[in-house]
């Protein structure tokens, strides 16, 4: 462990916003299972620590580009929590009133947006970028990809052209081995994804993507690396504790791996047991966190269960922000 | 529209968009321009030209060959407040980035339930000009079939000029699709929208013109096809047909009260279309007046097009498959004869 451990208010609150995280993800399974959510669901479980160590760095003035498994990077862009969920959970509550769900959401204010495409987060986030620079401001354009994404022409333009231009932008790679059933060994012509941003003069680092403080270090670096000259890329290395979406039947993964992953490399266990047999914070710390965190969850779902699906009647708005409604199909014929 | 008093400018389509662009550039420094030779050379075509010495080249932005990014990257900038131009030198080359525009500029300001807007313009070149089957397409229909997008075709120097800042000043993204055997044509040598004003002015981005009145037929078309369709109603008088010529200007949203005043006149409807025929423009058109007007309010209707053949190189055989002023009258005399 590193020096900050002497930092007792910041692990408390690095494993209450862990906690806080999995809770959250767990509230979304919930809603799965009781048909609220309807189609895809993508969690997180598992993933948390990088998340974590990303609130660590990004600022109200950054920008952040996300993917398919998005709500912990909301939570890491300070998105409040009720609109969040209420988005996934399709309210018209929610951070885009119901119309985008849990793979589209965006909130102009904070920079945070997201996408359901693999990959294409990576050319927004260069947009970002490109604005805080000709803004001149000193914004970081995050993006956060999965190791698929790594494989997408989009990556590689992206890098290319963040590295021509100089600019401020920082590719968190979540590593969780799978791009749906492909493993990471049959899919990447390198043994790293860190090692592809030499390709584009660029820093590239793989972490432990379990170990918060090494992410955020890393991270760090990173930032730093984005400010002063231009795009960086951190490889964390992680594991998908569920299947690519719920109901995904995961039969490319095998019980063997799943359980041993699941068990002895789950990183909010993994931090309990650092924080406690450190003694960094005392057990009935850990269990005060732990209650804190799953009862701002609790009120948070009790209160998106009790709200509404958008009305029927405003499916035809938003297609054009002008109000411009083009009414194809709307009228029928008569001789 | 036009001061037919007033000698045109000589100048061509392509000063006109670049001219267009300048003003509006000038009136608002959030307006961006982003794609491949656009800066120095000025864009392949000239519609860029003078921009970069203008605006410097952070407005005016050489990319690499990377579509993908500096469509996304529109998305990104819209999100800060910009407003960017990508031109997409031509339209073609859509397939390489359709994603960021269909995906992402297209569905965002509805996914995010009318919070954040896309002031994107996505300008780009297409039409025949003899270079074959991946540098002649049109594909306004593809990207009408979006739902999202406006998309805009301008058919000459005085609507390209005005469309394009209209482009620029829309909140909605505007797929502005410009005709490659149009842009180095000189305005004088146009019989409609010849001249332009050197001030900035806006062409609406939702009204068809008429640019030829007609009491027999009503001829749609739009783009670098409404020059060829004046010239074969011209030739139809012979034939005793008298077109009434119809510049679509705007491919979504359609101008139906234009159209439905022409059709109550006529009661029949030829669409010209240079773009393939097959789930595009033209039925739309024809089946939107149906809907629109009653099976009952026309006599005739047609369509004219590419039946939906990849364009070819010879030019004995792109004549064959692209309407042109010969194969327009032809599409005329048999709609002349049905009705």
């Amino acid at each position: 462990m590193s020096d900050t451990l002497t930092d007792a208010q910041l692990w408390r609150d690095r494993y209450r916003l862990m906690v806080l995280m999995r809770r959250f993800e767990e509230a979304c399974l919930t809603g799965v299972a009781s048909k609220e959510i309807h189609g895809e669901l993508h969690t997180a479980i598992g993933q948390e620590a990088i998340a974590a160590a990303l609130a660590e760095h990004i600022r109200d003035g950054d920008s952040l580009a996300s993917t398919h498994r998005n709500h912990l990077h909301a939570i890491a862009k300070r998105i409040p929590l009720h609109p969040l969920m209420a988005e996934i959970f399709e309210k018209e509550t929610g951070l885009c009133g119901g119309f985008g769900g849990h793979m589209h959401l965006f909130d102009r204010e904070r920079r945070f947006s997201t996408t359901g495409i693999v990959g294409a987060s990576l050319p927004v986030a260069l947009g970002h970028a490109y604005a805080a620079k000709i803004s001149g401001r000193d914004s970081v354009a995050f993006a956060v990809i999965g190791d698929g994404s790594v494989n997408t022409g989009g990556f590689h333009e992206t890098m290319n052209m963040a590295s021509v231009l100089g600019l401020a932008l920082v590719v968190i790679i979540e590593n969780n081995e799978w791009a749906i059933s492909v493993p990471f060994s049959a899919a990447s012509s390198t043994p790293t994804l860190a090692e592809r941003a030499s390709a584009y003069s660029a820093p590239g680092e793989r972490v432990d993507g379990l170990d918060v403080d090494a992410t955020s270090a890393a991270i760090g670096r990173a930032v730093a690396h984005a400010r002063s000259t231009g795009p960086a890329i951190v490889e964390a290395m992680c594991y998908r504790f569920r299947g690519h979406y719920e109901g995904d039947l995961d039969l490319y993964r095998s019980q063997t791996e799943k359980t041993d992953r699941t068990t002895t490399k789950d990183p909010v266990v993994l931090l309990r047991a650092q924080l406690r047999d450190s003694g960094m914070l005392d057990e009935a710390t850990l269990g005060e966190l732990e209650a804190e965190a799953s009862a701002e969850i609790d009120a948070v779902l009790a209160a998106v269960r009790a709200e509404s699906q958008p009305d029927r009647s405003l499916a035809h708005d938003h297609v054009f922000a002008s109000g411009l409604t083009v009414d194809f199909g709307t009228k029928g014929a008569v001789a | 529209m036009t001061d037919t008093a007033v000698a045109p400018r000589n100048i061509n389509i392509s000063q006109a968009v670049a001219e267009g662009l300048r003003l509006a550039m000038e009136d608002d420094d959030r307006v961006l321009v982003i794609g491949e030779d656009v800066a120095t050379q000025g864009g392949v075509f000239g519609s860029t030209r003078g921009l970069l010495k203008a605006f410097g080249p952070q407005r005016v932005l050489d990319t690499p060959i990377s579509e993908m990014a500096f469509t996304g990257m529109a998305v990104g900038l819209a999100m800060e407040g910009y407003r960017p131009v990508i031109e997409i030198m031509f339209v073609d080359f859509i397939g390489v980035c359709l994603e960021q525009v269909y995906n992402a500029i297209a569905k965002i300001p509805y996914m995010s339930g009318g919070r954040v807007d896309m002031p994107v313009v996505i300008k780009t070149a297409g039409g025949s000009i003899g270079a074959a089957a991946q540098h002649s397409q049109t594909l306004w229909g593809l990207f009408g079939h979006l739902p999202g997008l406006r998309v805009v075709a301008p058919s000459n120097p005085y609507d390209s000029k005005g469309m394009i800042a209209a482009a620029v000043a829309s909140n909605d993204p505007v797929v502005f699709i410009e005709h490659k055997g149009l842009l180095l044509e000189r305005a004088q040598d146009f019989e409609f929208g010849a001249n332009v004003p050197r001030e900035a002015y806006d062409v609406p981005l939702d009204k068809a013109a008429v640019v030829r009145p007609g009491s027999d037929l009503t001829l749609v078309t739009l783009s670098g096809s409404v020059r060829h369709a004046l010239t074969a109603a011209d030739a139809a008088i012979l034939s005793g047909v008298d077109v009434e010529v119809i510049d679509l200007r705007s491919i979504v949203p359609i101008d139906w009260d234009t159209i439905g005043a022409s059709i109550a006149k006529t009661r029949s409807l030829l669409v010209v279309d240079e773009d393939y025929l097959g789930y595009g423009l033209s039925g739309e058109l024809i089946t939107g007046a149906i809907e629109r007007f009653g099976l009952g309010s026309l006599d005739y209707v047609g369509r004219h097009g590419n039946p939906g053949v990849p364009v070819p190189a010879a030019l004995s055989l792109e004549r064959q498959i692209v309407p042109g002023t010969e194969s327009i009258l032809n599409a005329i005399v048999r709609a002349g004869a049905a009705r």
